[in-house]
């Protein structure tokens, strides 16, 4: 609504928008996302032919996994949102950004953040959890740029020319404020070493955070900004208004209340509390609601003209980006029913789900906006509709087929997994049968990719031909009404007045997001009070902390979970369930979200460090058919002795039980520890006594204690039979 | 045994409180939105995408 015609007696004002800013974030966009889209083919390449991983540390797939996680999340959507925000906010609110200066900051800031990712990702800086990988240094840099853009945003609010704020508008609110909360609260942690930290939390205090934060993550900046673009560009590409605005401001307050609380739903059958787990699985189907919601009310704007769908590139796009996020957004709650949850867990069901909203909403809707961008900014047609054509269909057919292929794959994981036969025995007791089976769907999702990359490619030629066949021009003037007290609408309802109040809409915002948060937080926070430490679950020795950051440097846990769910082929298969009192010293907790290869909660012990030795050497060698990569490097590479006080002295503030004797003889026990194990490799398998110092020697020791301490105790008398019994 | 060191867990008026904040909340918005009075205020708010302001030339003149 133009406040032109409700202040006619205000001041008229002249100004000009900044698009070269918007320009830069969409070459960034279109760079990055080519790159994101690489490393994830070639992580499924990797996935489906192990040697592609080719021995090297930097080139194998625990590193590149998250480098293509962190591209495609942050580099490649992070700046399609900024190129977004940046073109629309300053429409919507009539005003240049707020100082220019802070824009280039913004830009160049997110740019330094990425590069500095790809260096220190695939050098084995990580802290090991999932979505939030980069070191503490570079988790300060995000800070600082973040609250760069928020004030940039803000500050164009405050001079802004347009009363009412559009619903788009709180969709970057929630995104600025709701960002900075997950991520600063996700990635408190004690440093080391300038690129090795220890995260302040641990074990299932951990793991309700980190999923408290990655969940949220995809909330807030895979789908609510996101959101906010469909809001603002679905009109302006159709021209004609959102089918229901009041169903859009319903859409907004349920999505950002609701999705908050979900965060347990990737714990499920874990050993969070029962109550946390059903609540988590609540709001994950009452999710549906708000989602479809906004899915039905970007399609409906479309009525009348879908004919234009067939033929503009931008809403054949968007309209698939749209029935893509209807797709994930019943996929998702689906997969968060704890019985359908019990299937597709730790199965590759999840990576075809992840990837259907990825690709399927992400991507496509970023292709919708940015071939309506790139022909406003630089004042062109679409070089080719008919390559717009080409890259719609193979990205489509290619999406088709990775999904598909992981709806298969892990299905038949999830029931090969749980196949008992009469006789109460696992079918598949060696885990490597059921990764053999699904290795032809891991060919298919890796072709499905390479198509999915192909489009991005031709829609990057489009786009640059585009470019080129235009002209950038000078700044374009406009003029508008300055806001005073006329600009006010008189006898408004409280939430009309609020929809022209950013900061209060803001804390506002912050609160509802606070509330769900809170719920999930304070059990976490206050966990420690409920965790018993057990006698026997002991901290980690010297030479177990050095294994464990190997460990975690090398993203094993992207294919290892490390917890037992409490379900019979689990059990069977893997021993007793997990317990929380268990991972009270794992700083970070190790759970995984995947089982490429086994679960080894419980592996210490279960085969002889000779096995684990040659393990890692050549994976295949020991299990025929194996697809894990080699580690050569482990057994070159010396172990960071000197290291361990300073790692044993942040353990200890953290609150790890480490004497003063233990910190001040951590380098003398993890030596005598390392001389310990080599010594049982030489007499088993003649290795060499010079190895003691190797890196597999650590990671050894790490491997060997996992789930032994509390493995060892004897199974206690179920709960529920003592009661009965009592009664 | 399952899940014992989570045996005294039990913050049962946390989540009910959060409940109840989200219903009351959801309920006033979904009244002040849906009120019939505020109709034509919304219909002018999906509006502003397609609101462009009047553009000028530097020295103020009108854009043709």
């Amino acid at each position: 609504m133009s406040n032109t015609a409700i202040a006619s007696n205000g001041r008229l004002e002249t100004f000009s928008y900044d698009d070269r800013i918007v320009r830069w974030f969409v070459i960034a966009t279109v760079i990055w996302g080519a790159v994101a889209m690489l490393l994830g083919v070639t992580i499924a390449f990797q996935l489906a032919e192990y040697r592609l991983n080719f021995g090297l540390p930097w080139t194998t797939f625990g590193r590149l996994r998250p480098l293509h996680t962190n591209a495609a999340i942050f580099a490649f959507c992070g700046n399609a949102i900024f190129a977004g925000i940046y073109y629309s906010s300053q429409r919507l609110l009539k005003a240049r950004m707020f100082n220019d200066l802070l824009s280039q900051m913004h830009f160049w800031g997110w740019q330094l953040i990425i590069v500095l990712a790809a260096i220190t990702l695939p050098l084995g800086m990580t802290t090991g959890k999932e979505y939030a990988e980069l070191e503490w240094p570079l988790d300060i840099l995000v800070t600082v740029v973040w609250v760069v853009f928020a004030v940039n945003f803000f500050g164009t609010m405050v001079k802004r020319r347009e009363r009412h704020i559009y619903v788009a508008l709180w969709f970057y609110i929630a995104t600025i404020v709701t960002v900075a909360v997950l991520y600063i609260v996700n990635n408190l942690e004690i440093p080391v070493s300038a690129t090795k930290s220890y995260s302040l939390y641990s074990g299932v205090q951990d793991a309700l955070v980190q999923w408290w934060y990655g969940h949220n993550a995809v909330a807030f900046f895979l789908t609510t900004p996101f959101l906010g673009l469909m809001y603002y560009f679905i009109p302006k590409a159709a021209n004609r208004p959102v089918y229901s605005y009041r169903l859009s401001i319903i859409h907004f307050w349920s999505l950002v209340f609701i999705y908050i609380w979900a965060g347990p739903h990737h714990l499920l059958y874990t050993s969070l509390p029962e109550w946390a787990q059903t609540l988590g699985m609540v709001f994950s189907v009452a999710l549906w609601m708000p989602s479809w919601g906004g899915m039905i009310n970007g399609l409906l704007t479309l009525r009348g003209v879908w004919d234009r769908v067939r033929t503009e590139p931008t809403l054949r796009f968007m309209a698939t980006a749209l029935t893509f996020y209807g797709m994930s957004t019943f996929e998702g709650p689906l997969l968060s029913i704890k019985s359908v949850n019990a299937i597709a867990h730790f199965t590759d069901w999840i990576p075809g789900h992840v990837h259907s909203g990825t690709i399927g909403w992400n991507y496509m809707i970023t292709a919708g906006f940015l071939y309506f961008l790139v022909t406003k900014l630089w004042n062109a047609e679409i070089y080719s509709k008919k390559l717009a054509n080409i890259q719609f269909w193979t990205a489509t057919i290619g999406l088709v087929l990775y999904i598909v292929s992981m709806w298969v794959a892990g299905i038949t994981q999830s029931l090969m997994w749980s196949a008992i036969d009469e006789a109460g025995r696992l079918v598949y007791p060696n885990f490597i049968e059921t990764v053999v089976r699904i290795v032809p769907m891991y060919w298919v999702r890796a072709i499905g990719g390479t198509l999915v990359l192909f489009s991005f490619l031709v829609m990057m030629y489009n786009l640059y031909k585009t470019a080129k066949s235009g002209s950038i021009g000078r700044e374009e003037v406009y003029e508008a009404y300055a806001l005073d007290e006329n600009s006010i609408e008189k006898g408004a309802s409280p939430h009309r007045k609020l929809e022209g109040m950013p900061t209060l809409f803001s804390i506002l915002s912050l609160i509802a997001i606070l509330v769900g948060s809170a719920i999930e937080i304070i059990p976490s926070l206050i966990s420690d009070k409920y965790v018993f430490r057990m006698e026997e679950v002991k901290p980690y020795t010297s030479l177990e902390v050095l294994g464990r950051d190997i460990y975690v440097r090398e993203g094993c846990y992207l294919c290892h979970s490390q917890t037992i769910r409490p379900m019979p082929h689990e059990v069977l298969r893997y021993g007793k369930a997990s317990e929380a009192a268990e991972f009270v010293y794992d700083y970070p907790f190790q759970w995984g979200s995947k089982r490429t290869g086994p679960d080894l909660a419980r592996v210490g012990g279960k085969y002889s460090n000779l096995w684990h030795y040659r393990h890692f050497a050549k994976p295949q060698e020991v299990t025929q058919g194996s697809i894990m990569p080699r580690y050569p490097w482990l057994f070159d590479r010396k172990l960071d002795f000197d290291s361990l006080p300073k790692k044993f002295e942040v353990l200890r503030t953290l609150g790890v039980p480490y004497s003063d004797e233990e910190v001040a003889s951590a380098i003398e026990d993890a030596k005598a520890q390392a001389l310990q194990v080599t010594e049982d490799l030489a007499a088993t398998g003649n290795v060499p006594l010079e190895m003691q110092n190797r890196e597999v020697i650590a990671l050894i020791a790490y491997i060997q204690r996992l789930g032994v301490d509390y493995g060892s105790l004897p199974e206690p008398e179920p709960e529920e039979e003592q009661v009965q019994e009592g009664e | 045994m399952k899940q014992q060191a989570f045996i005294h867990f039990d913050l049962p008026w946390l989540p009910i409180t959060g409940l109840i904040i989200f219903v009351v909340c959801f309920a006033l918005y979904t009244y002040y939105t849906y009120k019939k009075s505020n109709k034509p205020f919304y219909e002018q708010a999906a509006q502003i995408p397609l609101d462009e302001p009047k553009k000028t030339t530097l020295f103020g003149g009108e854009v043709q």
